[in-house]
Order: C-alpha cells, then structure tokens, then sequence
C-alpha cells in the first residue's frame, strides 16, 4: 500500500498548476499507484479565512464517492484569525479532518505564539498530527510576491519542546536537517513523520541511523514538486539500505500509524 | 490505458478545485494486476546521459556520484569540475579543475566523459589547456561558470574553436531576476537567457548548453526567453524538482532541444523525468538520444 502523507488541490497565485485539480489528483495517484493521498487546500494559505477553504475542500470531497475513498483531509487553520477554535472543532468533528496544517510564515505568526501552542495542544489532545511545511515553493524561482525565507528543520523544534507530546508530520525538508545532540534527542523522542519530499533527504543510510526508520514516510508535495522524486527515494533504497519491511513502514505503515488508519 | 492515451486527456483547471467532465473515468485508469506501476522498472527501462554532471575536490568524490549513477541506472556522465564562482579563474585554477576531472575519467573510464572549463580571461592559456584535454579524451566544454559572461568578446575565440570542434559549449545559467532584482549571490558577470540568445544568434552553427532549468532560476522566463535560438538547447538538471519544468520547456523548445541532467541532485534529475507527462520516444530522446546526438557530431557518441 501506498500512501501520499503531503498533496494538495487548490490554486497557488503566482504560478499555474496542471495537477491541482481532485479529478487531476487522482489521476496522477493512480497512474503512480498511490492509495490514498493526504489532502488540503493550497488555497488555505492564501484565504484570510482558512475555513472556507476546508469548506471547499469537504464540498470536493462529498461530491465523488472516489475522493471521499482515497483522500484524506487535513485542515488548514491559522490560529491568529477569529473564529480559529470552531474552526478546529468543525473541521475535526464534523468535517472529519485527520490533521491540522499551519503556515506560521505565511500567516505572519511566530511558532510559538500562544494561539499556536494552544492549537497543538488541542490537536495533541484530540489525536490529530500538525503538519508543517519548511517551503511550500523554491525560494529561489519563488515571486516577487511570495514569502522569501525558508526554514530549516531546527526551525521547528521550539513547538515540539513546548508541545513534545503531539504528533506532528514536517513536509518538504528542502533545507538542513541538522540538528544539535539535544534537539536530536528530542525529535527522535516525538511522535513525528518526515515526508520524503524535500531535496535535502539523500542519504538514508544516515537518516535511519541518527532518527530511525520510523520518523519518515513518503510524500509527493504536489502538485509543487514532481509526483515522483519523493517516491523514488524510497524505492531506489536498497536491499542493505532498508529491507522490504521497512519499505512499506515508509510507504505507508509509518502514516497509517499515525493516523489510526 | 496507455501512458500517452492517460496524459492527452488528462485536462487541468486555474482554480485547482475545478472537476473535469472530459477525464477519462478513474475505473477506467486504474492499473490492474501486474500492470501497476513499478518505478524502478521504469528507471531501469531507460538508458541515461546526465549531461550535467559533476566531481569534486572531497575524499567521497567521485565514489559518491558513481553510486548514486549505479542505483539510478545512469550510464554516462558527463563530468566538470567547475571554478569557484567568485574566484579569479586563474590558470592554474582551471588546471587544477581539469587535472581532477582527467583523474576521475581515469577512475571509471566506462562511465564518466569529462568536460574541460577555463577563462577566457587569459586567452592563450585556455586555448592550450582545451587542446590539452581533448587529446586527453574530454569532449565538450563547461561548465562554464560566470567569471566572464557567455557573450564577451573575449569568448569569440573558443566558440569559434568549438564550431570546427563539432562540439557543445555549456554555460551556467543563473538564478538572475527571478525575484526582478538581480539576486544577491550573482556575480556581476552572470549569463543571462538574454546573453545566451545574443551569442546564440551571433553564432548560429554554434551549439550552446543552458545549464541547470532547476538550478534556480525562473525556468518559464527562461524557455520563454530562448525559444527561438535553435542552437541552444537546455539540461533539465538541478535541485528544483517544481513540476512541470520539463513539460513547460517541451512546449517552448521542441522535445530535441533538452537533456536529461542532474548536477549532483540525482532523485530529483531521475524523479521529475519520470514524473513528466511525455511518451515513451520523448522520454528516451531526453534521456539519452538528444545527447548522444550532440557526441555523435564530432564522433564521440555512446553504442
């Protein structure tokens, strides 16, 4: 099995997509045998109300027996808008939402901003992952318009040792992953997923060995990126680097895990 | 459904939360059986020239692109040592660069090509140094980095070289205006898609390489840019993986104007080929034919 634990519809503004589209969607995760697909709307980040995005989204969702089947909606909420807490509480009990996505950088919030730790601990408590993106989009060939900096994964750190017992999932690690002894020892402590999309996962070998095979799952980051980058990391690994067992935890028992699938 | 059948009615949307009514239903697309989708089957299927790779002064190099070659099934490799962008291009420099590539030729003979560099600033030494490497088995020129733009003077004579040569000359490209102010980290002396397209049609028998489409830079302004100079063809290589890219140069430049690359970030020079809505004929010209087209004019073609 084979799940997609970072994908999106939705509309980015400064360039056009082809594949963003849930008709679009499943076809790319049926052309490249994709089961289910993690699922929010781009269009989240860029809403000053997030929720009607997730409203959007759960209308798309409904409207296809095939999308209701094989995507799995993630909220996108920014806890510094009004309405943030009903928002959580309606994505999460009546839409059926199984994670929360943040975009502290777009939405102009620091990561540890109070309303922030306040919705992970409600996510924490509720069982759902927050996911975190490092970029959404190359800083490099960004617009003029778009954000510029990039976080590196010792950026996400302070939420994890205010919030060390909430699961979380870090999305397109396109920068450093290094991290000082102690934060190591913290992640590798948390309930955290890292998605094998960003450009900065090379070398498995070392990866498994300094966080473990657990902490990592596949992950498309489409449309943005290429649909199979992140999947070929995977399976290029070879039989000394990661047997099939652990192939499939990064395919999908690692997210299933985590979701209570 | 064939591939091909999937891509040509696969239609998109500006809004992303637009549903299709011409999409072929997805009962209709599902693989079945053995026929599901095995990617490393597909990378296997396919022979590779990354036309843009490279070596480095470590102790890993060039071991580590080796391997990586190895699990992505690469054949060849055509290999440079390129001068550090903001140092002086000294001779001796460039020498040094060269001696490294011509060492790890020496390596792995089966399976790297290399590529001699040098600067135009000192005319005379560059000369000499590329008959130096070609007798010693390089083909090619570059990557050429930015101590001189692509369209100086001062480059007349080796472009002038590499027409009798029959060979390709491979520039960098940069990240430039991406973000409309030149960025911070460009030498003055950058190669702009401009410069290209000015020496590209100063030298039309010249054929010229536009290094790296996810290098960094905006790779639509790019194409956009350099589609009408038939003498420039582009290598799909860097660590931008963004989707698109290639189907995007595939529209602006002809499927015979683009290679497959990766400049030492190999999942994703594999990954977004792979990705890419092509046919299977685009897919082998890029990853190996239009290359090999390139060697084949001055006799240096793979079998």
């Amino acid at each position: 099995m084979l799940i997609d634990s970072n994908a999106y519809i939705g509309h980015w503004p400064f360039r056009k997509f082809e594949d963003n589209n849930p008709e679009a969607l499943l076809n790319r995760m049926n052309e490249f045998g994709t089961d289910l697909s993690v699922v929010s709307n781009l269009n989240g980040i860029f809403y000053k109300n997030t929720q009607n995005a997730n409203e959007e989204l759960q209308e798309v969702i409904r409207s296809k027996k095939a999308f209701k089947d094989k995507f799995i909606p993630f909220a996108v909420i920014n806890p510094i808008y009004g309405g943030w807490r009903e928002d959580f509480e309606r994505c999460t009990t009546v839409l059926g939402m199984k994670g929360v996505r943040l975009y502290p950088k777009y939405h102009l919030y620091d990561i540890t901003n109070p309303s922030c730790i306040e919705l992970v601990k409600m996510c924490r408590d509720k069982g759902v992952p927050v996911a975190f993106s490092l970029r959404m989009v190359d800083k490099r060939t960004s617009s003029w318009m778009d954000i510029e900096n990039e976080w590196a994964l010792k950026d996400i750190i302070p939420i994890i040792r205010t919030v060390p017992d909430a699961k979380y999932i870090i999305c397109n690690v396109a920068n450093s992953s290094n991290l000082n002894d102690e934060d190591t020892s913290l992640l590798k402590q948390t309930s955290i997923l890292i998605d094998s999309s960003g450009r900065n996962l090379t070398n498995w070998a070392e990866l498994f060995s300094k966080y473990g095979a657990d902490k990592f799952c596949f992950g498309s980051h489409s449309p943005i990126l290429d649909y199979c980058t992140g999947l070929l990391r995977i399976e290029s690994l070879r039989e000394n680097e990661a047997k099939e067992i652990t192939k499939d935890l990064l395919r999908s028992g690692n997210i299933i895990k985590m979701l209570n699938l | 459904m064939n591939r091909r059948k999937f891509i040509k009615n696969t239609t998109y949307s500006g809004t992303g939360l637009f549903i299709s009514n011409q999409l072929i239903p997805v009962s209709e697309q599902k693989p079945k059986g053995d026929e599901s989708y095995d990617i490393m089957k597909e990378v296997k299927k396919y022979r590779k020239i990354d036309a843009h790779a490279h070596v480095y002064f470590t102790d890993e190099s060039p071991g580590i692109q080796i391997d990586f070659a190895d699990r992505l099934h690469i054949d060849k490799l055509m290999i440079s040592r390129a001068m550090a962008p903001h140092s002086k291009g000294t001779p001796e420099e460039f020498k040094k660069c060269n001696d490294l590539v011509l060492k790890s030729m020496n390596q792995y003979p089966d399976r790297f090509i290399g590529m001699p560099v040098v600067n135009p600033v000192y005319a005379k030494e560059s000369l000499e140094e590329i008959d130096r490497c070609l007798d010693l088995g390089m083909v090619g020129i570059g990557e050429l980095y930015n101590h001189i733009k692509i369209n100086d003077p001062l480059y007349y004579p080796i472009i002038e070289k590499y027409i009798d040569l029959k060979m390709i000359i491979h520039m960098h490209s940069a990240i430039g205006y991406s973000r409309v102010k030149l960025n911070s980290r460009e030498p003055k002396n950058i190669s702009l898609p401009e410069d290209f397209v000015d020496i590209a049609m100063r030298y039309p028998e010249a054929m010229f390489q536009f290094a790296h489409l996810g290098g960094g830079i905006d790779w639509e302004y790019a194409c956009k840019t350099i589609q009408n100079c038939p003498n420039i063809y582009v290598d799909v290589s860097g660590s931008n993986n963004e989707s698109k890219i290639i189907e995007f140069a595939l529209e602006y430049l002809g499927e015979d104007r683009i290679f497959f690359g990766c400049d030492n970030s190999f999942y994703q020079g594999v990954g977004h080929m792979l990705s890419a809505k092509l046919t299977d004929k685009q897919r082998r010209k890029i990853f190996f034919d239009n290359y090999n087209n390139i060697l084949k004019k001055s006799g240096n073609h793979v079998d």
